[in-house]
């Protein structure tokens, strides 16, 4: 016998409600005065067996009325006897199976994708000839088809490398079977139930329709995983996902043909290395991690482009520690003289980093030049000093702004700017129309920041990366590799496929969040063997229970009220 | 009032509500012997009435010695009573006594007393010498048996001059009334009975023994034959600390038992020894508990 609620057993301690009521419920009686004490003693003394009998059968009888409507709430399976499997009223069956790449980790020593394939078949090969049956695997796809078809689709199934939305497929499967005029309608969900598989929403099960859920293992294993890398500066973040708790692991970088560096981290924290000075161009890595239960997230690609020199032209009134700067990275083969970026009070180029003039008289002109190059921004009155703040500049982050000139929207134009760092919560740097605008002017009278070491890769990455802007690499999801868009013979960009970074976490969805997002029953293996088709094959003992405990109930009030 | 109503057959409770013992006790009487025609009392004088079987403690000059031969079974005569019969009321006055199991009746004691009262009257009327005990533990007051006039009065006086008692011993009582009937006569016992069985026997068969009819009136409050109250309650017996609780709904059936079978063991023991018992329920009219003596 098999409980498809086993949890509902806990329910048993309720039995112990009769005693502790006949214990608890002890109270001083009222008291009366009764002459014939003597003829209640004997009648007492006579009775005391029968009595103790009595509240004896009484204390079982209520006792049995509990533990059975327990049993009951637990779903208690049997074996039918002669009934054979299949021999159930024709069914709408959808099977999910969830082949994302959890399912190709290891645990307690054997893949998770067989368990799940192998309930996957059981619930097919259960399946009769009258029965409606799909297949949805994790690429989201509800298939139709005869039972041989997919259980062979089941048997080819592999670990894929897209994540699955088990709320999404839940829905749709509920919609497919609920559609079907037959008898019964169920939704079996074969899935590791990762936390993370549930997404958004909660699965509206009309009536008729079960859906059963494979209970995820009880054991999570403590697994690491690559999550998205990126290229920052002359450095790779490889940041590290996975299961909470997880020990850290090595991570280790290789480019360019050889290993770049290592690194140790744990779930939620990241392993930055440094870039050697490399030829402009694309370049490609990638990022490992030593092997654990779960493989397919042990390994992720990177691709990243190095700018050829920028050509830039620095107007006279750019001011003297910006010409200092330039002279810096042209001697490192970062800049070259040009006309790609243009840096002064004037717009001209196709791409410009603009300053406030050392004259406010000035302003106004500069403003009009903005105007007419369609940038939708301006310089405002001067503004609070403060420090500098800023995400995506790390390098000015912090430093003191002492004068500046408020950058606002000019009336009517479309707020399309990219904010890139603040002073006092305001603008001081933003990029619009191929246009940077500085709040202030790059000279010790206005900002600490010619004097801090950080002022040289400030200007590096205003050029390369805000003012000429960088090659887009766009992350997708798939099996790890790269691919190059190219347009003409130019490479335009890259795109890296790699396996969404919530597959790493292999922390189980609790079963009530299960049971209230899909609707479903949460069963180990054996429960929902048994469930399928209603439990073909075995029977139901709730309701047999039930009547029993009606019975009882009916023998109880009968002992009770036998000498009243 | 006695003329219009027959008392001795209306409820006992509404009978005591016309008056005291001395008003209505008269009444009784009057209405009990306007039903009868003849005395009830049969004693040993020389009008002949009839024959009954012989029982222990009989005097074997009343066997009839023809019937004897002739049938094999020992009878004796039974007499008209013409003289005076020696009669002596013992009513128990114990605490068990004051008792009663609804507001609407009479006590077992209050009940007790208007019926000593009227058969004291009727005895008294019929020029039998009448006395009274009254007993709890110990015996609280003596009337020897007189026939002469306000011998009933005095009778009255000391039922109503007797609280009620403590614990019931009715052995010492019956004891002490061996001592002060010298002569054969009748005794009527009075009482609940809650009391040691086989003592009590043991003093009534000697008072048998002695010669003396003995009857014995077992008065029961109807409440007593039943057993009823809230679910789950703590009985106190009056007389001691005693006290038991139980479930009258559990144990009712077996308490009626009880109940029937001791009366049963009463009036079997009473009959082995020669001694008249009648259960005597106090919503029973006073005119058929006298009529049970007839």
């Amino acid at each position: 016998m098999i409980f498809l609620h086993p949890l509902a057993l806990a329910g048993l301690a309720a039995a112990a409600i009769p005693a502790l009521l006949h214990l608890l419920g002890r109270r001083a009686p009222p008291e009366l005065v009764f002459p014939p004490l003597r003829y209640l003693a004997a009648a007492e003394r006579h009775s005391a067996r029968r009595l103790k009998l009595r509240h004896l059968l009484l204390l079982v009888l209520r006792t049995a009325v509990i533990v059975l409507i327990v049993l009951a709430a637990a779903r208690p399976l049997v074996p039918a006897g002669a009934r054979a499997a299949g021999s159930h009223a024709p069914t709408a069956l959808a099977v999910i199976l969830d082949n994302s790449p959890s399912a190709a980790a290891v645990v307690d020593g054997r893949a998770m994708l067989e368990r799940l394939r192998t309930a996957a078949r059981g619930s097919l090969a259960a399946a009769g000839p009258d029965d409606r049956l799909w297949l949805v695997l994790a690429d989201g796809v509800a298939r139709a088809g005869t039972r041989a078809a997919l259980l062979g689709a089941v048997d080819s199934a592999t670990a894929a490398a897209r994540r699955l939305d088990v709320t999404a497929a839940v829905r749709e499967a509920v919609r497919l079977v609920a559609a079907e005029p037959l008898a019964a309608r169920e939704v079996h969900v074969v899935s590791d139930l990762q936390r993370s598989a549930l997404g958004p929403g909660r699965v509206e099960v009309p009536r008729g329709v079960r859906v059963l859920a494979l209970a995820p293992p009880e054991r999570v294993p403590a697994n690491r995983g690559i999550g998205a890398v990126r290229v920052a500066g002359r450095a790779v973040v490889v940041p590290v996902v996975g299961t909470p708790g997880a020990p850290p692991a090595t991570v280790t970088v290789r480019a360019a043909g050889r290993e770049l560096g290592r690194g140790l981290a744990a779930p939620g924290s990241a392993v930055a290395v440094p870039l050697p000075p490399l030829a402009p161009g694309w370049w490609t890595g990638e990022a490992t991690l030593d092997p654990d239960e779960l493989r397919a997230d042990d390994r992720r690609v990177f691709a990243w482009r190095v700018p050829p020199p920028v050509g830039v032209t620095a107007a006279p009134d750019a001011g003297p520690f910006v010409t200092a700067a330039l002279a810096v990275l042209g001697e490192a083969k970062r800049v070259r003289p040009g006309t790609d970026v243009t840096v002064g009070t004037g717009a001209a180029a196709a791409a410009s980093i603009v300053l406030p003039p050392a004259d406010p008289a000035e302003l106004g002109r500069v403003n009009r030049a903005l105007a007419a190059r369609g940038v939708g921004w301006r310089f405002a009155g001067p503004g609070t000093p403060g420090p500098i703040a800023s995400a995506l500049l790390p390098e000015a982050a912090g430093l003191a702004v002492t004068r500046r000139q408020r950058l606002e929207l000019a009336p009517g134009a479309a707020d399309s700017a990219a904010v890139l760092a603040t002073v006092n919560g305001e603008p001081w740097l933003v990029r619009d129309a191929g246009v940077v605008l500085v709040g202030s002017r790059l000279d010790t009278a206005w900002t600490a920041l010619p004097r801090a070491a950080a002022f040289v890769p400030f200007v590096d990455a205003l050029l390369a990366r805000v003012a000429r802007g960088v090659a887009p690499v766009a992350d997708a999801e798939g099996a790890p590799r790269v691919e190059f868009r190219v347009r003409g013979a130019d490479t335009v960009g890259a795109t890296v496929y790699g396996l969404d970074p919530a597959e790493s976490d292999l922390t189980p969805a609790p079963r009530d969040l299960v049971r209230e997002v899909l609707g479903a029953e949460v069963l180990d293996d054996r429960a929902f063997a048994a469930a399928r088709f209603a439990g073909p094959g075995r029977r139901d003992l709730s309701g047999p229970l039930l009547v029993l405990a009606l019975l009882v109930a009916v023998a109880e009030l009968g002992v009770a009220g036998v000498s009243r | 009032m006695t003329d219009a109503r027959r008392l001795d057959l209306l409820d006992p409770a509404d009978v005591a509500r016309l008056g005291g013992i001395e008003i209505v006790a008269p009444g009784v009487v009057e209405g009990f012997l306007a039903g009868l025609h003849r005395s009830p009392f049969r004693g040993f004088s020389v009008e002949f009435t009839e024959h009954r079987a012989y029982q222990p403690g009989d005097e074997l000059r009343y066997l009839d010695w023809k019937i004897l031969a002739r049938t094999d079974r020992p009878f004796v005569k039974q007499f008209e009573e013409e003289t005076n019969l020696r009669a002596m009321l013992l009513v128990d006055t114990s605490r068990s006594m004051a008792w009663r199991g609804a507001p609407a009746r009479l006590t077992k004691r209050a009940y007790a007393d208007r019926l000593a009262a009227a058969l004291a009257l009727l005895l008294l009327r019929q020029r039998d010498a009448t006395g009274l005990v009254t007993f709890d533990a110990e015996v609280r007051a003596v009337v020897p048996p007189r026939v002469r006039a306000g011998q009933w009065a005095r009778l009255v006086a000391a039922l109503l001059n007797t609280p009620d008692g403590g614990g019931t011993a009715a052995e010492a009582a019956l004891a002490r009334l061996t001592a002060l009937l010298v002569r054969r006569g009748l005794v009527v016992l009075l009482s609940d009975l809650l009391f040691d069985r086989a003592l009590a026997l043991t003093a009534l068969r000697y008072l048998r023994h002695r010669g003396h009819q003995v009857i014995v009136l077992h008065l029961m409050d109807p409440a007593e034959a039943t057993l009823a109250g809230p679910a789950e309650v703590r009985f106190r017996d009056p007389e001691s600390p005693a006290s038991v609780v139980v479930r009258p709904r559990e144990l009712a059936r077996a308490y009626a038992a009880t109940v029937r079978a001791e009366v049963a063991a009463w009036r079997t023991a009473c009959r082995r020894h020669g001694i008249a018992y009648h259960h005597v329920p106090t919503d029973l009219p006073f005119g058929l508990a006298l009529r049970l003596l007839a």
